[in-house]
């Protein structure tokens, strides 16, 4: 049996995504990390050691779980069997931050394509996410953390934009805002649009966790795009945007996020490191 | 276009990688940059979907090379893409579909290479549980020895083979031997089981696997014993399952959490 314990509160500061190869040095020793975050799918297995590390650390570091496969913008409606799995995974981790993507990944067929595709703004879309949001929330008795995702393509029929559709749904269902300031800054320079422009519109008194990661730059016959890989340090743009993020919301947790070209775990400690500088820097939120 | 239908033509145009006129009129970018955004997304499907095939199958790909393990993993997943998003458990159907993918016959001990990989796979996220000792076998009245039901632990996996897998994989690790000095006329069994963590793996006497598969089985020791002896003259009994307690393969008998 797993004790049941209370879930150890996220603080304000900078904490780090558990990436595998990292695994083995936290095992180790204590590391100099105030939160950890993993993927919650990563850790579905009935055994194991990978498994077996999280039920460890997470006794050790409050715990955030970041959900990739839930699908929040599936036409079709939330996969049941995968949010008894999940609803599962978070009775027994406990943790204190439980987050989604605005996104989908599940098609009608039930094919999972393992990427955050893109969604239409309108009020079908608001409809079927406001619906699988309530449903994810009854599910796991708690407030889901919606994250605005990078995108590459814009639709024409929008009934909102990005910033006011995620206001609406965090009205419509009570979600918090997991801010993106990478995403945020991704998106905004692939559609020519000012990545401070939605600060005025996003929810932001519902945020509770900001992201942070690395991005990568590709040439385009019509100029660049930004990819969302999470391959590199946080860009200087990407610093600057959060330190208006962080001017306007306060300080909340911030997570440094890496997943390809995954560094030594000190390269990413030092990541948080600079991150908690930027929080050190801003006051307490205004009002 | 409802979401259903569009969410429906998108994923066969991302899986299939052909395009889908009518879905990219539905887009605000310009008509010429619609094709390379949409790129994006099915780079990142199949980037995401073949890096859980590499990992999975490390030695499939070593044995075909890089690029054609690339253009084979993408046929499957156009074929058979997940349908549930747990990752670990995505792969499972790849040795079948080797098995009967038309450039791959003249390698046809490679489908059975891929069923020890992921044997592996399986071995290492199967469930936890409590591991037979001598101390707790002795507990046994003998009286009830010849009735009592072995079971393996939950990560063991038996695999037989007309082709020398363990031999071809073990040729492919880093202190392996060379793949010419494989004999490819040699049937293998092999054991897969997870011990501490690590997933171990070595070959079969034929009445070894023959107890374990009858363990697997659900068989009386007694009778398991009286099967295996009429296919393996050599078998004792005693030394067999002395190493199945060391090695942990065996099942606490009382079933509980380790």
């Amino acid at each position: 049996m797993i004790e049941t314990r209370n879930r150890a509160v996220v603080a304000n500061r900078a904490g780090i995504g558990l990436r595998h190869p990292h695994l083995p040095d936290f095992l180790a020793a204590p590391q100099p990390a105030a939160w950890l975050e993993v993927h919650s799918e990563n850790y579905l297995a009935s055994g194991g050691p990978r498994v077996a590390a999280l039920e460890r650390l997470r006794g050790d570091y409050p715990l955030s779980c970041h959900g990739v496969g839930l699908s929040l913008g599936s036409a079709g409606g939330l996969d049941r069997a995968h949010l008894a799995r999940l609803r599962e995974l978070y009775h027994r981790l406990e943790p204190a931050l439980v987050s989604e993507h605005l996104a989908w990944s599940i098609a009608p067929d039930g094919a999972f394509l393992a990427d955050l595709l893109p969604l239409p703004y309108t009020r079908e879309t608001l409809d079927v996410v406001a619906a699988n949001i309530n449903l994810a929330q009854e599910a796991f008795g708690r407030r889901l953390l919606i994250e605005n995702p990078s995108t590459y393509l814009q639709f024409s029929e929008a009934d909102w934009d990005e910033a006011d559709f995620l206001a609406e749904l965090a009205h419509r269902t009570g979600c918090g805002l997991l801010l993106d300031v990478n995403n945020l800054y991704v998106s905004a320079l692939n559609h020519g649009a000012d990545p401070l422009a939605p600060l005025d519109r996003l929810p932001l008194a519902a945020v509770e966790e900001i992201h942070i990661a690395g991005h990568a730059r590709v040439a385009t016959a019509f100029g660049e795009l930004l990819i969302d890989d999470h391959g590199s340090a946080v860009a200087g743009p990407v610093w600057q945007l959060l330190a208006a993020v962080l001017a306007r919301t306060g300080p909340k947790p911030v997570l440094v996020e890496w997943d390809t070209h995954i560094p030594a775990l000190p390269v990413l400690l030092a990541e948080a490191e600079r991150a908690d500088f930027y929080l050190s820097e801003v006051k307490h939120a205004p009002g | 276009m409802r979401l259903a239908e569009l969410q429906n033509r998108l994923c066969q145009s991302l899986l299939a990688g052909h395009s889908d006129q009518e879905w990219l009129a539905l887009l605000a970018d310009p008509s010429e940059q619609r094709e390379r955004r949409l790129a994006v997304y099915r780079n990142n499907v199949r980037h995401a979907l073949l890096s859980v095939l590499e990992a999975a199958f490390p030695v499939v790909q070593q044995l075909i090379g890089v690029e054609c393990f690339t253009a084979t993993a993408l046929a499957f997943v156009a074929r058979h893409p997940p349908h549930q998003p747990v990752l670990y458990q995505y792969g499972a159907d790849l040795p079948a579909f080797l098995a009967a993918f038309q450039p791959l016959t003249e390698l046809p001990w490679l489908a059975d290479v891929a069923r020890l990989e992921w044997a592996r796979n399986a071995a290492l996220f199967a469930a936890e549980q409590g591991r037979l000792t001598p101390g707790q076998l002795a507990t046994v009245p003998s009286t009830q020895l010849s009735e009592l039901r072995l079971k393996l632990h939950p990560s063991v996996r038996l695999l037989e083979s007309s082709w020398p897998i363990h031999a071809i994989w073990d040729s492919h690790q880093p202190d392996g031997g060379p793949l010419e000095a494989v004999d490819l006329g040699v049937a293998e069994a092999v054991l897969v089981w997870r011990l501490n963590g690590t997933v171990h793996q070595r070959l079969l006497a034929v009445g070894e696997f023959a107890l374990l598969a009858e363990f697997a089985a659900n068989r009386p020791l007694a009778d398991a014993v009286e099967i295996v002896a009429g296919r393996d003259f050599a078998f004792d009994l005693p030394t067999v399952l002395a190493r199945c307690l060391s090695e942990g393969l065996l099942a606490s008998l009382h079933g509980e959490d380790s």
